[in-house]
């Protein structure tokens, strides 16, 4: 080993050590200060914390601080973070994200990664860009994403048909608070997948065969078999604010027993109705499950704006700073619910986010491109 | 079309697949093995694009169904790897793995026709999906490369580095790019791009792994060593995959199925 690859593993040693102080300090700022709060990084603080971390790109590569962006950091660094990661995958309830270690190695891996750069920048080179690509979005989105965090406010607004509401419920503390923005809900309309027929045990609510459950769809004039019964539907019940109904004959492929009659789901006023079999089995009908949900609202901000349009899952809608999101209904009631929840996310980290998702993607791209060719 | 004719298919793809690998190590034939496979292929995928057909949404939904994609792509990915390469190996192995999963989905479907739910239904389902399959293929692939230079040994396996290596990026490329795609999605559908929600905390585990053994022989790891890294991954990718509804910490989480 030549002198200087032994003072390089000298300052390594004196590097895993510092890693591993600031963990244990981050043990210790646990149990005397309780769990990381984010709000102390929120705007300005991110900002500064920015700043000083861009400077850190003039910083001499050979440095006692340049040091810490040589490889065998990083991937101490990275194995540390896999391990508190592993943990909370594992353990439920485990609050690694808003622990004072957890925080302490982002920030640590955030600094390894500027010096990283820093260090390739000096010898700049375009035939790098794959590089470039990959360690400046990370770089970007970690930031944005983790310490940008602090500064996303998010709140819930539960409106009623005919209404309009301006207070949210904050997601993280529950307390109501007036909003910037208005919600107008025109109307809240749901489309369902046709309920599904099924043999039920009565004894535990369970559908038959138990291992490998056979449903069947049901419209009129819909047939199949669920074990020894061929079933067919001879007409359905569908209309607004009543149960959905199914007349139904089956017949038993092995005695030829026929039993017709209807059944039901039932909802929230109605009780359901099941065909008995046996005084084990019977068929009965599934909940209908929802294959879409969506508000037409009307939109107000304290600015003036002024926006109608339709909201549901994975169409939100965008009023300045705001995004409106689908978040629920009264789920008792479903396709009758007369009120429609919404997520209100206000996040000004979002551009700098798609940024570096964006510069990620495309160093994805030169990942699978170039393969593992230096 | 639907799973009670897939033991068919299933069939008819696995016997041209074997004797596909059969040929390309014993028939003189130059494109005899390529036909076999490339029909086996052709059988299999037909299926998915029936089922596709029938259930009127892609086959992507349900434990089953990924692990039908996975044997496709498996083979797939393993008959390009030795087109490129000319490793027999590479071929035998992936059909072998592939035929375990199909016989999983026969024993055991985990198929029950759900029903699309509205958060699933966006352009990004069918990418997302998809891109990890590709992945996780590829990455199945480096590791049986690399558990055969850990078992018999890297001399005369110099070129197996290079094999693994183009494995692992590509392989990671896709990783990384299904994590992306996943969280605009995921920003579209619940409003965050990022939550921790222990499938997400499960996909950062298995791509860090991946990033360590990309990086550790930077670190002056040797080449060997690092590919310790790569069956260790594997498990923590098997985990991700198959292994995260068990946990204690996935209870209530959205990307359980």
């Amino acid at each position: 080993m030549d002198r200087e690859s032994k003072s390089g593993q000298k300052t390594f040693i004196n590097d895993l050590i510092i890693i591993i102080a600031i963990v244990i300090a981050g043990f210790a700022l646990q149990i005397a200060a309780g769990p990381f709060d984010y709000s102390i990084i929120s705007f300005p603080v991110n900002v500064i914390l920015l700043a000083v971390m861009l400077l850190l790109l003039l910083v001499k590569p050979s440095g006692s601080i340049g040091r810490f962006g040589s490889a065998k950091v990083s991937v101490s660094l990275l194995a540390i973070m896999t391990l508190m990661c592993l943990y909370m995958g594992i353990v439920a309830n485990n609050g690694v994200k808003t622990s004072w270690p957890f925080v302490l190695i982002y920030l640590l891996i955030l600094i390894n990664i500027i010096l990283v750069i820093g260090k390739r920048i000096r010898s700049f080179k375009w035939s790098d860009y794959g590089f470039y690509l990959n360690h400046i979005g990370l770089f970007i989105f970690l930031f944005s994403a983790g310490l940008g965090s602090a500064d996303m406010q998010r709140y819930f607004m539960r409106v009623y048909e005919g209404k309009v509401e301006w207070r949210g419920e904050n997601t993280k503390t529950g307390e109501l608070t007036d909003l910037p923005v208005a919600i107008s809900l025109e109307d809240f309309s749901m489309d369902l997948y046709p309920p599904k027929i099924a043999i039920i045990d009565k004894r535990n609510g369970e559908t038959f065969p138990a291992e490998k459950p056979a449903l069947m769809e049901s419209f009129e004039g819909s047939y199949g078999n669920i074990g020894e019964w061929s079933v067919k539907v001879d007409s359905i019940k569908d209309r607004p604010r009543v149960a959905p109904a199914a007349y139904i004959i089956a017949k038993n492929k092995n005695n030829g027993e026929t039993l017709a009659g209807w059944i039901s789901c039932g909802n929230y006023f109605q009780p359901f109705k099941t065909l008995d079999i046996s005084d084990i089995y019977c068929f009965a009908m599934t909940f209908p499950e929802p294959k879409r949900f969506s508000s037409k609202v009307e939109v107000f901000t304290k600015e003036g704006l002024k926006k109608s349009g339709i909201i549901e899952v994975n169409d939100p809608l965008t009023t300045g700073n705001w995004k409106i999101y689908q978040y629920s209904y009264d789920t008792n009631k479903g396709i009758d619910s007369e009120y429609s929840v919404f997520e209100l996310v206000r996040d000004p980290w979002l551009i700098p986010v798609y940024i570096g998702i964006f510069m990620l993607m495309a160093g994805a791209v030169t990942l699978f491109w170039k393969g593992g060719r230096k | 079309m639907n799973w009670n004719e897939f033991i068919f298919f299933a069939l008819i793809s696995v016997v041209f697949w074997y004797t596909g690998v059969l040929s390309l190590y014993k028939s003189k034939s130059k494109w005899m093995g390529d036909a076999l496979i490339i029909i086996g292929l052709l059988v299999f995928g037909s299926f998915i694009v029936a089922l596709w057909q029938s259930l009127g949404h892609p086959p992507m939904r349900t434990m089953g169904e990924t692990r039908l994609l996975y044997s496709l792509f498996l083979v797939l990915v393993g008959y390009i790897t030795y087109r490129r390469w000319r490793y027999k190996w590479i071929m035998a192995y992936s059909v072998a793995v592939s035929t375990v999963f199909i016989i999983i989905n026969l024993l055991k479907p985990e198929i029950h026709t759900t029903n699309l739910m509205p958060a699933l239904q966006s352009i990004w389902f069918v990418p997302h999906v998809t891109v990890y399959i590709i992945s996780y293929a590829m990455l199945g692939a480096a590791t049986i490369g690399a558990v055969i230079v850990l078992y018999k040994g890297t001399e005369k396996r110099m070129g197996y580095f290079e094999l693994i290596d183009n494995l692992v990026y590509i392989g990671l490329g896709f990783l990384i790019a299904g994590m992306l795609m996943g969280a605009v999605w995921a920003k579209e559908a619940w409003g965050d791009y990022w939550t921790w929600d222990p499938k997400e905390v499960w996909a950062f585990i298995t791509a860090a792994s991946y990033m360590l053994y990309i990086h550790a022989p930077k670190a002056g790891v040797s080449r060997k060593n690092s590919l310790w890294i790569l069956p260790l991954a594997f498990i923590l990718l098997l985990i991700t995959w198959l292994g995260v509804s068990y946990l204690p910490a996935a209870q209530g989480s959205i990307h359980v199925y």
